[in-house]
């Protein structure tokens, strides 16, 4: 197993009218090949600004990102085009990413039509073969997304995903915007394409039991930063910062014989345009103190694989 | 009596082209004090069943082709439009599903809250406006913020504001159609035990429309599941988490990711819902189901009582039970 993606202290900044708003703020992961990488967070935590950002789709304001041991950050646009060719994403609304106007196999035949891959008649084979991988039925080839439902709406998603054979995916909220009898049949989907074909995602994603269910590793985050990064097991069974242990809590778990012991979190995400030199979570952490204050904790590893920020880490935890 | 109760509702939307049978012959109860989850994929009919009630569906093509809806011993059905709005926002109140869209975006929150207080209770302007700063309050949002427009609220905020408006009038009936699924887990934690609390505190009924068992299991008693415009399983909290009986409400426990046990592949239940422009002749389930037999794509399934306050929708109960 080899290491696929290397990130070192991304930063995306975005000015805005009221300031430069701190989307992705020192955040550094490595991913191996096969594996899969959970990114969790409330909305507005800059979990898909991260995923753009790892594909180049949007530029990063400092930092660096290795692809399979080669730096990217700074390639030529033709170089960035041929890497679209390895690295791709699905979309979170399969409603809205979709051009109306293409039929699906259009829509699939579109990504392999930019790189001139095959000639016509390959390429008609090529996307039915996509369209038998991705489950989806050969009498739609010709049919328009209007006419799909969202869980075959995705599927396109996917299939283009897929069309150039790609090594790694960033899938931003894939299931979001779908009922759960077909979110299970799409998680499914993922799993299995991910197995035949050795993919590497990145899972970003609000929703923490599907997180739990596809991830290898997860990594929390919270405006801007990460809190939190260890295997998902670990994660679930021993969350060591305090956002974690309150998010964790706050799901409501669909079994009445489970005993909630809920650390409710007060108050609500603070503003990430021009954030103060504290701990981001200071504002709704009820073991703030006075060092939490005045200075960012920094990111380490307080047990083997496990890495939290958080001053008092040790502390509320009795490491 | 219940506080309401629905026999056979029927609702259709008709259209040239065809008939959309959105709600098929729906029975439910609710008693005062209690909440009642109602629970459904995108489509089930859900949404419709709450315009009902509140006699909110948009005519034309909404039609109420038949059925009864007694609340308080009063069948809403025949009252007289003037009678059911003097109910509506009084008596039986609706949370809306995006807080983003339910409010008006030029009015301020605390005005909005009033002008349901003055419609209903009659009382002055300035004690109207008084009242709806004790909402605010009564949500968890500072009395000076009544002055803000809905757009310098966050999510979270403008759902609180929406709750305070359909809590101003002391409602008996409280509708909330998925109350939380716009906002975050913690920011629903928050929402969720704030209701849990006032329903208590004010003696509210609840219907509470979702499709996150979790939330039902830890706010509901009483539980209604809903597929293709019929109630396929209808029992206590115990009854469905416990021991669901209909394939459906099995399936629907196999496609949720557990965050307590550790499971490889999910199990989902294949295929979609069927057209409610165009529902099979038998069981609405049946092209889905894992269990069916001959007979469940021929006849429609009775609605069946298994035990004391547990009823199933399925014609193949017992060849289910020994497969499982």
């Amino acid at each position: 197993m080899s290491e696929i993606l290397r990130v070192e202290h991304l930063k995306k900044f975005f000015d805005v009218p009221a300031g430069t708003l701190h989307a992705v703020d020192d955040v550094s992961f490595t991913i191996q090949e096969g594996q899969t990488l959970g990114v969790v967070g409330e909305s507005g935590c800059g979990k898909s600004t991260l995923g753009r950002t790892v594909l180049k789709l949007i530029e990063p304001t400092s930092g660096k990102i290795f692809f399979e041991g080669r730096d990217i950050t700074d390639i030529s646009k033709h170089e960035n085009r041929e890497l679209r060719k390895k690295m791709q994403i699905i979309f979170q609304d399969p409603f809205s990413s979709l051009n109306p106007r293409f039929c699906v196999s259009d829509l699939i035949a579109d990504p392999l039509k930019t790189f001139g891959m095959y000639g016509k008649k390959e390429l008609e084979e090529r996307v039915l073969e996509i369209m038998d991988l991705v489950g989806l039925s050969r009498r739609y080839a010709y049919s328009y997304p209007h006419e799909l439902d969202g869980g075959r709406r995705q599927r396109i998603g996917i299939g283009r995903a897929l069309a150039l054979d790609p090594e790694f995916i960033v899938c931003d909220e894939p299931v979001s915007a779908l009922d759960v009898s077909i979110q299970a049949q799409i998680l499914n989907l993922l799993q299995d394409l991910q197995d035949k074909r050795k993919l590497t995602y990145i899972f970003v994603t609000h929703d923490l039991s599907v997180v739990k269910h596809i991830s290898t590793d997860i990594m929390v985050m919270y405006i801007g930063v990460m809190v939190e990064k260890c295997p998902a097991k670990e994660l679930f069974a021993r969350p060591l910062h305090p956002y974690t242990k309150g998010l964790l809590s706050a799901i409501p778990v669909p079994n009445i014989h489970h005993e909630q012991k809920r650390v409710q979190l007060q108050g609500e995400l603070s503003s990430p345009i021009d954030p103060a030199e504290e701990c981001r979570f200071v504002k709704r952490c009820p073991y703030a103190t006075d060092i939490c204050r005045c200075k960012q904790p920094t990111y380490e590893e307080v047990t083997p694989g496990h890495f939290v920020s958080c001053h008092n880490v040790r502390e509320i935890n009795g490491l | 009596m219940s506080l309401l109760e629905i026999r056979d509702l029927t609702i259709q939307y008709k259209t040239r082209k065809s008939v959309v049978e959105a709600v098929n012959g729906i029975n439910l109860k609710i008693d005062e004090g209690k909440t009642l989850g109602l629970v459904g994929e995108t489509g089930a009919g859900k949404t419709t069943t709450a315009l009902g009630i509140l006699g909110l569906v948009p005519n034309p093509p909404g039609v109420i082709a038949g059925g009864e809806i007694y609340f308080e011993g009063k069948d809403l059905l025949k009252a007289k439009d003037s009678e059911i709005r003097k109910i509506r926002g009084n008596k039986i109140s609706m949370i809306f599903q995006d807080p983003m869209t339910a409010l008006n975006p030029v009015i301020r929150v605390g005005d909005q809250i009033a002008e349901v207080i003055a419609l209903h209770s009659g009382c002055s302007k300035s004690e109207a406006s008084a009242k709806s700063i004790e909402m605010l309050e009564l949500v968890g949002i500072r009395a000076e913020r009544s002055t803000e427009y809905p757009h310098q609220f966050s999510g979270g905020m403008k759902q609180r504001v929406v709750i305070a408006m359909a809590l101003a009038c002391q409602p008996k009936l409280l509708i909330a159609d998925e109350p939380t699924t716009a906002l975050d887990v913690t920011i629903q934690a928050q929402v969720l035990e704030m209701m849990n609390d006032l329903k208590v505190r004010l003696n509210t009924s609840m219907l509470l429309i979702t499709h996150d068992l979790g939330i039902v299991a830890e706010t509901c008693d009483d539980v209604a599941i809903m597929y293709a415009g019929q109630i396929v399983e209808y029992g206590t909290l115990a009854h469905i988490f416990d021991n669901p009986m209909h394939p459906y409400t099995i399936g629907l426990f196999g496609s949720i990711p557990s965050l307590d046990k550790d499971v490889d592949r999910l199990t989902p239940i294949p295929g979609l819902m069927p057209d409610p422009a165009n529902l099979p002749k038998g069981c609405n389930f049946c092209e889905r189901c894992t269990r069916k037999c001959d007979r469940c794509a021929e006849s429609e399934p009775e609605y069946l009582e298994v035990e004391p306050g547990h009823f199933v929708r399925c014609s193949n109960l017992n060849g289910g039970a020994e497969n499982v």
